[in-house]
């Protein structure tokens, strides 16, 4: 008796070890895991879109006369309306002071950046009528940049698109998912 | 356990870390990520080498360059580009390059000892030295050594040499050395010949390394596609070669003959030619000397080259002994070139790193007169001069004309044999002066962008003269070999950082003029050449200063393009379409630009200025005012020799040091288009596309017939050692059909002991076991082959 006793309250342990065990791996994997892999930063300074509102998208987004995309304007585009202080904000006031006047470029951290082998054109998807919101945050309300979470093991974004983004979004646009489109 | 691995399983987490992973593995540092940006182009002439090759650079965010391509607008290589060109970045970004001045502190040649030095104190030091020495009256104990032969840069220096007062400078030699020379001979100006190979529907080519690049490797890569365009050949190819080069395998036709016969082979077509009455005979009756029997000026008669060619020694049967070529193929060879419209005969390594015996020289040249190809509208014409700005004139000042009045050191020196009659370019010489303890000593030797130590025929004359010489100042981009060894280094911006030009292609006969403007910012403590030299010339003050009067080495080229803008000549070749090859000589072109200052716009834009070329027998400086097949200038310099064939040209050959019994084999070494050779080593894209039967890992292979290795009890993949009366080198032995029996070739361009890691140490230095003879009539060192034994390492 005292043995079988033994062998079922042997069973109960395990299987409160495997629970445990299981639970635990399930709780990491799912929710401290994806925190603990990504470290949070900052941007080197606040930029506010909504402060930027007299300015269209196109201004500082714009595409390049042979049909690149610009992504994160240059200093030398801040330059042009910040060659001295416009405004009170501190963070205006550090782009003037340690980028403008000393001909740096702001070591912004960019929250889609694609891994080298990945080849991205914006021109298609524009001409496609594939809005900047599809992909990209909505940023017409936003005054506060908000953390860039970068992988502490690839060293890009969270928000980087994955492949089976631009799979899912090919498949149901009737785009080519061949190979040789996105890797050249 | 189990639980914890179930857990894990069901979570995302190991798909997650296995696709990190594989993005990881992309990042890790030595994966090349080129920078992003805005990607710009700009257009700029190349000046890697002198071929004149219109390129532009891709750049992100106009700093970073990431390729170099043809510029399809450029009329010289239309859009193509060489292999050293489109490797060249990798010379802007290289590890070996040198980042601020440096001074040697300790042994020379110790790596260790050398010490970062402000540019105002080594450029000091220079002048503070040289100063002394002009003070003491000895000028004359400077001497240099440059690359940059078609350049503002040669202009320079010769300028700056005569304001200070030495004879001294040198230029690395180069087949354009004897041709020059050749033109001096024939038709008294010292020009080289050009070919307007384009439009030849027959080109006979003795050895010249057409593919492999022939002066401009860009131009030739546009003939090429020009004559082999839908299929269909435009020019008949012969090529004559000891070895099956790329040329010769792409030509229509090979003819195997010995080393160093190609002129033999000439001359015995023209045997033919002349018997069977298949010259121009109009031409050679009114506009050449020398072909009848001729009469000098004390009234002393000479045979001429119809008597001396028609001689037994040039009979097929005879040339067939020295040739190996059957008497028929000779007969056939004879008459195709001789009837042929428009066929031309060319000559001359790839990179023409290698003068020419200057009887060779006229030998290839008769040939070409025979056919009536040197005048006007003619394939054969002597290169133009580009009529640049001049630079100021010297005011003669007294230490200065001491110096010159010293004979330069080569010439001073006794010598073993009698000296040249037509001294050239004779660094040999004056290497072999400087190690024999010459009349006087160098004090200080300048050595711009170029590579002796390593690249010099016979390199070891270098060491040797090194030995005696009391300071080498460095004008160099990288720690190469002659960098390695010097006292001071100046280090000087590469292609591509600063403004340099390009003054005619070699080969072709009509007149370019390119400027090399930077494409982006130096980003090393370096300074352009012209800047160094105008800066010592300050320190210097007087008269030197006076000579070089610009503010920096662009407002110098500015000026010179002034100069040529003030001419009204020639014009912008800024668009699709100049053919450069339909130029006629003496031909008009009209100016397209409007002054000096639109001139250099454009031509700091990446267009060239070209003119027509000359007629090659208007106002001929010779003295019976014809083009001259007996060389009265010779005779007027006092060549003597047993009989009249001294003055004409004629086939002679002087055996290689050693003998048939320690040496039973010949050494040729060879260039090829995937090695950069002399002054600039192999950028290590380039040497990627080098096959592994030449060069696997470190190990250099050279090429035998597989009938000497069968003699030799030698296979494929062998080591070996190959031994010279020069020395000898560790190779392993390729078999190739496409050798000659008995022949070893060896390719140019490997075996550097400096650089980086992807270049040193890979494969043999070839110019180390060469031999170079010194040509009798104008004492330039050639090479044609040494005496070799490939033993069984
Ligand atoms: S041929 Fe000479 S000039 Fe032309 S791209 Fe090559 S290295 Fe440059």
């Amino acid at each position: 008796m005292k043995e079988e006793n033994k062998s079922a309250s042997g069973k109960v342990v395990g299987g409160v070890v495997f629970a445990v065990g299981f639970i635990g791996a399930l709780v990491f994997g799912w929710v401290i895991g994806p925190d603990l892999l990504y470290s949070q930063k900052a941007q080197p300074i606040n930029f506010s879109h909504v402060a930027h509102q007299d300015t269209t998208c196109e201004d500082c987004h714009a595409f390049r006369p042979d049909g690149t995309y610009v992504g994160i304007p240059k200093i030398d585009k801040c330059k042009e309306c910040h060659e001295s202080q416009m405004g009170q904000e501190k963070s205006e006031q550090i782009l003037v002071d340690e980028y403008i006047q000393k001909e740096r470029e702001v070591p912004w951290l960019v929250y889609a950046w694609q891994p080298d082998n990945v080849f991205f054109s914006h021109a298609p998807h524009q001409a496609k009528g594939v809005k900047c919101e599809s992909c990209h945050r909505p940023v017409k309300e936003e005054k506060v940049v908000p953390y860039f979470y970068e992988n502490r093991l690839t060293g890009y974004s969270k928000s980087t698109m994955k492949m089976v983004d631009c799979e899912k979004c090919h498949a149901e646009q009737n785009g080519s998912n061949n190979c040789e489109i996105c890797h050249k | 356990m189990a639980g914890a691995v179930g857990g894990t399983l069901l979570s995302p987490l190991p798909w997650k870390l296995t696709d990190d992973a594989a993005i990881w593995s992309q990042n890790w540092f030595w994966r090349p990520s080129p920078a992003r940006g805005e990607i710009t182009r700009k257009p700029t002439v190349c000046a890697l080498c002198e071929g004149g090759c219109g390129v532009q650079a891709r750049l992100v965010d106009g700093k970073r360059a990431i390729l170099l391509e043809g510029n399809p607008n450029h009329p010289v290589n239309q859009g193509g580009i060489c292999a050293l060109g489109a490797a060249g970045l990798q010379f802007l970004y290289a590890p070996y390059r040198i980042a601020q001045p440096l001074k040697q502190t300790k042994r020379r040649g110790d790596p260790t000892g050398f010490q970062p030095i402000a540019w105002n104190e080594a450029v000091g030091e220079l002048a503070k030295k040289l100063g002394q020495m002009r003070a003491d009256g000895k000028p004359n104990g400077l001497a240099g050594i440059t690359r940059r032969r078609c350049s503002s840069m040669d202009a320079l220096l010769n300028q700056f040499f005569a304001a200070y007062g030495s004879p001294n400078l040198f230029k690395m030699p180069a087949h354009a050395d004897s041709l020059k020379l050749a033109g001096a001979v024939t038709t008294g100006r010292e020009a080289p010949f050009g070919c307007n190979i384009e439009d030849a529907p027959y080109i006979l080519s003795f050895g010249a390394g057409l593919v492999e690049g022939w002066g401009s490797p860009g131009r030739m890569q546009a003939a090429f596609r020009r004559w082999r365009q839908g299929g269909k050949s435009a020019a008949k190819i012969v090529q004559v070669d000891s070895r099956c080069s790329t040329t010769a395998a792409m030509a229509d036709r090979w003819i195997a003959v010995p080393p160093g016969t190609e002129a033999a082979l000439a001359l015995g077509i023209a045997h033919l030619m002349v018997k069977d009455k298949l010259y121009d005979a109009e031409f050679m009756a009114d506009r050449v000397f020398g072909f009848e029997d001729w009469t000098d000026s004390q009234g002393k008669n000479h045979k001429g080259f119809k008597f001396l060619v028609q001689t037994d020694a040039y009979t097929p049967e005879a040339i067939s002994k020295l040739t190996g070529v059957d008497p028929a193929k000779i007969r056939e060879l004879a008459k195709e070139f001789g009837t042929q419209k428009g066929a031309v005969a060319v000559w001359g390594q790839p990179q023409g790193s290698v003068p020419k015996d200057m009887y060779n020289e006229l030998s290839f040249l008769a040939l070409n007169a025979l056919k009536g190809n040197i005048k006007a509208g003619g394939a054969i014409g002597l290169a133009p001069e580009v009529p640049l700005g001049a630079l100021p004139e010297l005011p003669g000042d007294p230490s200065a004309l001491k110096g010159l009045k010293q004979l330069r050191l080569d010439l001073a020196s006794s010598q073993k044999g009698p000296p040249p009659v037509l001294p050239g370019n004779n660094l040999h010489g004056f290497l072999d002066a400087v190690s024999n303890g010459g009349k006087y000593p160098i004090e200080v030797m300048l050595v711009h962008e170029a590579n002796p130590a390593y690249g010099l025929c016979e390199n070891k004359l270098f060491q040797q003269a090194l030995t005696k010489i009391g300071t080498l100042v460095s004008l160099s981009s990288y720690m190469d070999e002659t960098a390695q060894q010097a006292d001071l280094i100046l280090p000087i911006h590469t292609a591509f950082e600063g403004f340099d030009d390009v003054i005619g292609i070699p080969g072709a006969p009509y007149a370019y003029y390119g400027v090399c403007a930077p494409v982006l910012k130096p980003h090393l403590n370096t300074k352009a050449a012209g800047d160094i030299v105008m800066s010592v010339a300050k320190q210097l003050g007087g008269s030197i200063a006076a000579a070089l009067p610009w503010a920096s080495h662009e407002e110098y080229l500015k000026k010179r393009a002034e100069g040529l803008a003030a001419s009204a000549r020639g014009a912008l070749a800024d668009k699709k379409g100049v053919e450069l090859w339909k130029l006629q000589p003496e031909e008009a072109v009209k100016p397209n630009y409007k002054d000096g200052a639109d001139l250099w716009k454009k031509l700091a834009g990446g267009a060239c200025w070209y003119d027509a070329p000359v007629d090659p027998l208007k106002d001929l400086k010779t003295e019976s005012g014809k083009f001259e097949l007996a060389a009265q200038l010779l005779l007027a310099k006092g060549q003597t020799g047993d009989d009249d064939q001294v003055y004409l040209p004629h086939f002679s050959q002087v055996p290689p040091r050693g003998s048939d019994k320690d040496y039973p084999l010949l050494l040729v070494t060879y260039q090829m288009s995937a090695l950069a050779d002399r002054d600039l080593a192999n950028p290590p894209f380039m040497t990627k596309t080098v096959f592994d039967f030449i060069l696997r890992q470190n190990d250099q292979f050279v090429e035998i017939n597989p009938a000497t290795a069968s003699e030799l009890g030698m296979a494929e993949g062998d080591s070996a050692v190959l031994k010279t009366p020069q020395g000898e080198v560790p190779v392993r032995v390729h078999l190739y059909a496409g050798a000659r029996p008995k022949v070893v070739y060896l390719a140019q361009g490997l075996g550097h002991k400096a650089y980086d890691e992807y270049i040193k140490d890979k494969g043999v230095n070839a110019n180390g076991v060469v031999e170079v003879q010194l040509d009798r009539v104008t004492g330039l060192g050639t090479v044609w082959a040494a005496r070799a034994h490939l033993r069984r390492a």
